[in-house]
């Protein structure tokens, strides 16, 4: 029978924090003159007692060359519980030989062992993890060291046994946790192990993203977040603002707690056409929105500052105020809004007329509408309210 | 034989003796409030062993009553200056993991820091007045400070917050015994004695 030679592992390397096995090995490719196809078997085994966890077929076609080949897994319960052990066999599909034709033997297995001896501790550590998940956690302990239970939060779980040294829990369809976290602890006869998992939602695509310019100096963008994704600190989730066209990327500073979102970005010199988009991500995932906004329609003046009034006679009066901003190309239309104490309102529209430019502050001295108290010159009160057609 | 305390520095010294007590017992109440506060934030178990923390000084004291005024004062203002760098470093800590999500907690946990660092301060007046010279704080000598802490998994700093609050609120009790202590004047003369004397 044709049975091809026992392949050999080259590399079996774990990512903890992953929680992933990456196998790398050869196919001796250059031992056959011509291209043939090729089975492999994967072979996963756990625990001192190396049961199969998983066996998976992988195919290849060899090219007359040693390819190296490589494959990866995710395992469902962290590398730290238990030891893992790895193996591979082939079967080559020799069209060409017309006997029978039978799978390798199992390569040597490669292991990758739990913890360091004397290492304890609850796995996995600090995890961040999406709801609905379902979870493994394991207490690793000495071997002569008696536990007495794992709970999660406040719930008590059965406890499987792994190793001697040991054991694990298998928690289903993980709901939010609070904002510390969710503790998982063991208990050990003369001690207690823990670890934190943070059980959020990956962030939703941004809502309602509108952005309006006060002065033409700030671009101010709001929108609404969606769903909380469960996660603080450190694990917040994060926004920045990108625009396209000028290739400027900003992170803005949300308050999680309080919920106001907005992001200011800088109006861009020679720049009317913003091709913004808001981008939105967390240890769980991530999302965005986008707009393409003109911002000279978009333009919500903050009410004028600074309202002086100068009568030189009791019929006639001057009226100055700031409204903070560069407006240089701007045209505003200002309303006044007159009443006097016989409640007798007249609205009258003024063009602007006093227009100076002050470098460098671009401080802008133009009308806006002012509701005044008519009345006794000495007593002027004045309520400041713009509006822009 | 010391030389008898001058009667206004007596009267001096139980004047800081009684602010002291009443500013250990409100910090033991703050405490133990910020101590409930904190398990139920942090999702522990009010009943969880903790065991000794690293770097946590610890209230229990063998011969207490042996102990002479001067020794219950430095070992006083040594343990709070400890605290102070404990909860600066949780609170730290606190802004890290939760950011804003539990201002309240952070609040409370600043409180009991501006407390104990007053406390602090109080016992190195008491230790001034015996022209004792204050100790420098651990690290002044180091140039970089005091080495940083071990990195800590989330699930241990948890437990060392609750084994600092714990121990703080036992501190305040004995604080409070001890300065009780240091008020009494001495059997012996009947005056105040300083507090070489007063065991």
């Amino acid at each position: 029978a044709f049975v091809p030679v026992t392949p050999h592992i080259l590399s079996l390397m774990p990512d903890f924090p992953t929680s992933t096995l990456n196998l790398k090995w050869s196919d001796n490719g250059s031992v056959f003159p011509y291209g043939l196809d090729v089975l492999w078997q994967i072979q996963i085994l756990r625990k001192e007692a190396m049961e199969v966890v998983t066996q998976v077929t992988y195919y290849s076609k060899l090219t007359h060359e040693d390819v190296i080949l490589s494959w990866s897994w995710t395992s469902d319960m962290p590398l730290e519980c238990t030891s893992h052990y790895v193996k591979i066999r082939c079967y080559i599909n020799a069209t060409q030989f017309v006997g029978p034709k039978d799978w390798s033997d199992w390569s040597p297995s490669k292991v990758i062992p739990d913890t360091e001896p004397g290492e304890s501790g609850v796995f996995p550590l600090d995890r961040v993890v999406a709801v609905g998940s379902d979870l493994v956690f394991c207490c690793v302990h000495e071997e002569d060291q008696h536990i007495k239970n794992m709970t999660y939060g406040s719930k008590s779980y059965t406890m499987m046994q792994l190793s001697r040294r040991s054991h694990a829990i298998r928690v289903l369809n993980a709901s939010v946790s609070n904002t510390s976290g969710t503790n998982v602890v063991c208990r050990l006869e003369n001690a207690l192990e823990g670890s934190v998992v943070f059980v959020g939602y990956a962030p939703d695509i941004p809502q309602n993203l509108s952005c309006e310019t006060p002065n033409f100096l700030i671009i101010k963008c709001t929108w609404k977040p969606g769903r909380p994704s469960g996660l603080y600190g450190e694990r917040r989730t994060k926004y920045s603002l990108f625009e396209r066209t000028s290739g400027k990327n900003v992170s803005c500073e949300v308050n999680e707690v309080n919920r106001d979102h907005v992001c200011g970005f800088p109006v861009l010199p020679d720049q009317k056409t913003y091709d913004f988009i808001l981008g939105v991500s967390n240890p769980i995932g991530q999302a965005q929105s986008s707009l393409l906004v003109d911002i000279t329609q978009r333009v919500h003046p903050k009410a004028p500052e600074k309202l002086t009034i100068t009568g030189n006679n009791s019929t006639s009066i001057q009226l100055r105020w700031f409204i903070n901003g560069s407006f240089a190309e701007t045209r505003l239309l200002c309303q006044i809004e007159i009443s006097s104490s016989h409640s007798e309102t007249k609205l009258g529209k003024i063009l602007p007329w006093d227009v100076r430019v002050g470098k460098p502050q671009f401080t802008w001295s133009n009308f806006c509408s002012m509701k005044l108290v008519w009345g006794d010159l000495s007593h002027w009160g004045s309520l400041m309210r713009s509006a822009f057609s | 034989m010391a030389a008898a305390e001058s009667p206004s520095a007596a009267l001096r010294r139980r004047d800081l003796c009684s602010r002291g007590i009443r500013l250990a017992g409100k910090m033991r109440a703050d405490v133990v409030d910020l101590l409930d506060a904190y398990v139920e934030q942090q999702g522990l178990d009010a009943s969880a062993s903790v065991a000794a923390v690293e770097g946590v000084p610890l209230a229990a004291v063998e011969r207490w009553d042996e102990q002479t005024g001067t020794q219950r004062l430095l070992e006083n203002l040594a343990a709070y200056r400890a605290f102070r760098a404990l909860l600066a470093q949780m609170l730290e800590e606190q802004r890290e993991q939760l950011g804003e999500a539990d201002a309240g907690l952070g609040r409370a946990l600043a409180a009991v820091l501006l407390q104990v660092s007053a406390f602090a301060y109080h016992l190195e007046e008491l230790l001034r007045l015996e022209s004792r010279g204050i100790p420098g704080e651990e690290g002044d000598e180091e140039e970089d400070g005091p080495p940083p802490p071990p990195r800590l998994s989330l699930f241990e700093q948890k437990l060392r917050g609750l084994g600092v609050l714990r121990e703080l609120a036992q501190w305040a009790v004995r604080s409070v015994r001890d300065l009780r202590q240091l008020a009494k004047p001495s059997p012996a003369t009947g005056a105040a004695s300083g507090l070489a004397e007063s065991p």
